[in-house]
């Protein structure tokens, strides 16, 4: 079965920056890039993509595309779910919609999905590591009028649509949509792979297609905030250490129980 | 990736990508059973069908029989992001794509090359390279190993040492001389009767590597598995170029795993109030390190340039093996230094990066062999014979 896939995609700040090289800027409020610490495609899109390739594999015919919104992409970093197989890349690239929030970005996204026009499974990794808010993928599920399953650890496709084992706290649920439909994916679903040399070579004769905002037709109202970041600031944290000393092992972790049950940490 | 001189900024989009992806590959899968496959004198052979997957293997050999077919910028980035792991991994993929296979595929007739090449592009097939004998490595030509022919075979007699990969192989390429006294390259099945591969234990260097001596007894091998294309010692000196040109990348990756690891044990370490990372001494270590990197990275991607353009010389390959290797070994062993008493554990890689860095040092021609090699360059008189 012809399947089109879509796979959103984040280019996000390094998570493994170190703390030492983490800058904000105040009065942007936003995030520093570190100086030699290149971005990275935010890790739950990468399981996304990861996703896909599975469906494609077990489906045969499925093209995927790539579809990534905003601005100072850097080209090694963003090609890497092309090395890893997807078939293509679109990158919305304006500084218009290089810092949206998440209404934004989901219009944005949505009116990239139409423009692209064949859709029949939109991927989304569940949140993206540098804001954490996990509400594009609904935002996109909404605009565009689809079905949305959140945190998907499994996901099957089938001709009367996708099976997905939602993940839960202590389990799973199986959650069935109708196509098209939008899936966030989790990492449960297993590590993303690594492109092989032969992928990035197959990946490097690919050009991504580039669009800016008016292509898409986005208009400077439907970008405008509607969440303001009032404060941005790196939390200061303390640690105070304090050893606990008991009879023997056990008796020290009791004490160690107790000291936290007091916390209300267990 | 320690890049002081933005060499990064200098390559493709691809180029990077493989270093990156290289990078996160083999932090994930080789870095985390590193040590302890170095402590107990094993090669990690779990990851050599890993390593096929990914390409990794004569990475730069033209496509079309199984390889990967990248560029010489992006060979050197793997070759040195193998070594930050362990010197033995790179030495692997040294000794597999730029040792068996290159001289496969430059000297090898269309059936050896259909025979070996994609098996060993995937990691099914393992080789190893026999030129050195017990009697002064430096001195190739005076090998004492032949090839007799007799009708349709070639009979091999003789012993090489040192050999990497001899006991896991399957196939060893043995350098020995024919009939008429010339050096001739036979590509030898491992289980052909006569053939013994004795591993050598012991080893204080290169504990994750396997090396091993060859003896041949009456090997009996069919004429066809000479290597067709080549006469003298040029085949052999021709791989050891290439071999050379990835050892001069690789070092730096040794060089930058014991510089970031000596590095942050010094921001936390401290004596008489003050971290040591803030005293002129220490910090003096830090940036010979530093410069020798960069200058090591310009050179290393200079020599790629060169490469790709078909215009390199052994001599600056020499020149470059040299001076990184040196480079890595003398900021190893100040990297360990810097460690106290915590570097001669192998909870810190420097010891054991600087132990390898001896036989990295060593192989494919000493430091000093490159001295006599470049000098007899420069001045034109002859210094080594
Ligand atoms: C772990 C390991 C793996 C190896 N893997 C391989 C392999 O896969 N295949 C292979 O063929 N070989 C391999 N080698 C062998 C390596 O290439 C040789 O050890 C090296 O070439 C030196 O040869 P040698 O040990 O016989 O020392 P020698 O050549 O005997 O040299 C001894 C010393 O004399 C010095 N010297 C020699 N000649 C001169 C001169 N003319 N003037 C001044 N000084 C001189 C040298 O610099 C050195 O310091 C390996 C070695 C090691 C340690």
């Amino acid at each position: 079965m012809a399947l089109n896939i879509i796979v959103c995609a984040k280019q996000v700040v390094d998570p493994e920056t170190p703390a030492s090289a983490f800058r904000i800027d105040p009065d942007t409020k936003q995030v520093v890039p570190a100086q030699g610490i290149p971005p990275v495609v935010n890790g739950f899109d990468e399981n996304a993509v990861e996703a896909a390739l599975q469906i494609k594999e077990a489906s045969s015919d499925a093209t995927i595309t790539v579809l990534s919104v905003g601005s100072g992409f850097v080209m090694d970093v963003m090609k890497k779910p092309l090395s890893m197989g997807a078939d293509q890349l679109i990158l919305v690239d304006d500084p218009a919609v290089g810092n949206l929030d998440a209404f934004g970005t989901a219009t944005a996204l949505a009116e990239a999905i139409r423009k692209i026009g064949e859709y029949d499974l939109i991927l989304c990794g569940r949140q993206a590591s540098d804001w954490d808010n996990a509400m594009v993928p609904l935002g996109i599920a909404e605009i565009l009028g689809l079905p949305c399953i959140t945190i998907a650890q499994k996901i099957e496709v089938s001709d009367d649509g996708v099976t997905v084992h939602k993940a839960l706290s202590d389990g799973y649920e199986v959650v069935k949509a109708e196509l098209p439909a939008v899936v966030t994916i989790t990492n449960e679903l297993g590590e993303p792979r690594y492109p092989t040399l032969r992928g990035i070579m197959t990946a490097s004769r690919k050009t991504p297609t580039v669009w800016d905002a008016s292509e898409v037709g986005l208009s400077h109202d439907q970008l405008s905030h509607k969440l303001d970041l009032t404060e941005l600031y790196i939390p200061v944290s303390d640690t105070e250490c304090e050893f606990i000393e008991g009879e023997d092992d056990a008796d020290s972790g009791r004490l160690l129980a107790l000291k936290l049950r007091e916390a209300r940490l267990i | 990736m320690l890049d002081y001189g933005q060499v990064l900024d200098l390559l493709t989009d691809d180029e990077r990508q493989v270093q990156s992806t290289a990078r996160d590959f083999l932090d994930a899968e080789a870095m985390p059973g590193i040590t302890d496959a170095w402590e107990k004198g094993e090669f990690p052979r779990d990851l050599i069908p890993k390593l096929g997957e990914m390409g990794y293997l004569g990475a730069n050999l033209p496509s079309e029989y199984g390889t990967a077919g990248v560029n010489n910028m992006s060979y050197g980035l793997l070759m040195y992001e193998l070594e930050r792991i362990d010197s033995g991994l790179r030495s692997f993929a040294s000794v597999q794509g730029a040792l068996v296979m290159y001289p496969i595929y430059s000297y090898g007739s269309e059936e050896q090359k259909q025979n070996y090449l994609p098996k060993m592009a995937s990691g099914e097939m393992i080789g190893c390279f026999g030129l050195t004998e017990h009697e002064g490595g430096s001195d190739p030509g005076a090998m004492k190993a032949t090839a007799r022919k007799d009708g349709e075979s070639y009979v091999l007699n003789g012993s090489k040492m040192w050999i990497t990969n001899g006991n896991i192989a399957d196939v060893a390429l043995v350098w020995a001389k024919d009939d008429g006294g010339v050096v001739c390259g036979f590509l030898v099945p491992t289980d052909t009767p006569g053939f013994v591969a004795n591993e050598i234990k012991h080893k204080l260097s290169m504990r994750a590597s396997v090396t091993s001596e060859l003896v041949m007894d009456d090997c009996r091998i069919p004429a066809s598995q000479m290597l067709p294309d080549v006469r003298g010692l040029r085949g052999p000196l021709s791989c050891l170029t290439q071999a050379r040109y990835g050892i001069a990348w690789g070092a730096l990756g040794a060089l930058e795993a014991v510089y970031e690891d000596a590095l942050a044990f010094s921001k936390t370490r401290s004596t008489f109030g003050k971290p040591i990372a803030s005293r002129q001494l220490v910090q003096t270590k830090f940036v010979d390190m530093v410069s020798d990197h960069t200058r090591g990275m310009l050179l290393a991607w200079r020599l790629a340039i060169l490469k790709d353009q078909g215009k390199l010389n052994y001599s600056l390959v020499s020149l470059a093996k040299r001076d990184n290797v040196r480079a890595a070994l003398l900021a190893a062993r100040s990297a360990r230094e810097i460690l106290g008493g915590s570097g001669i554990v192998l909870d810190h890689p420097s010891i054991r990066h600087m132990l390898n860095l001896e036989t990295v040092d060593t192989y494919e021609g000493t430091h000093d062999i490159h001295t006599l090699i470049l000098g007899r360059d420069i001045t034109g008189e002859n210094a080594l014979e």
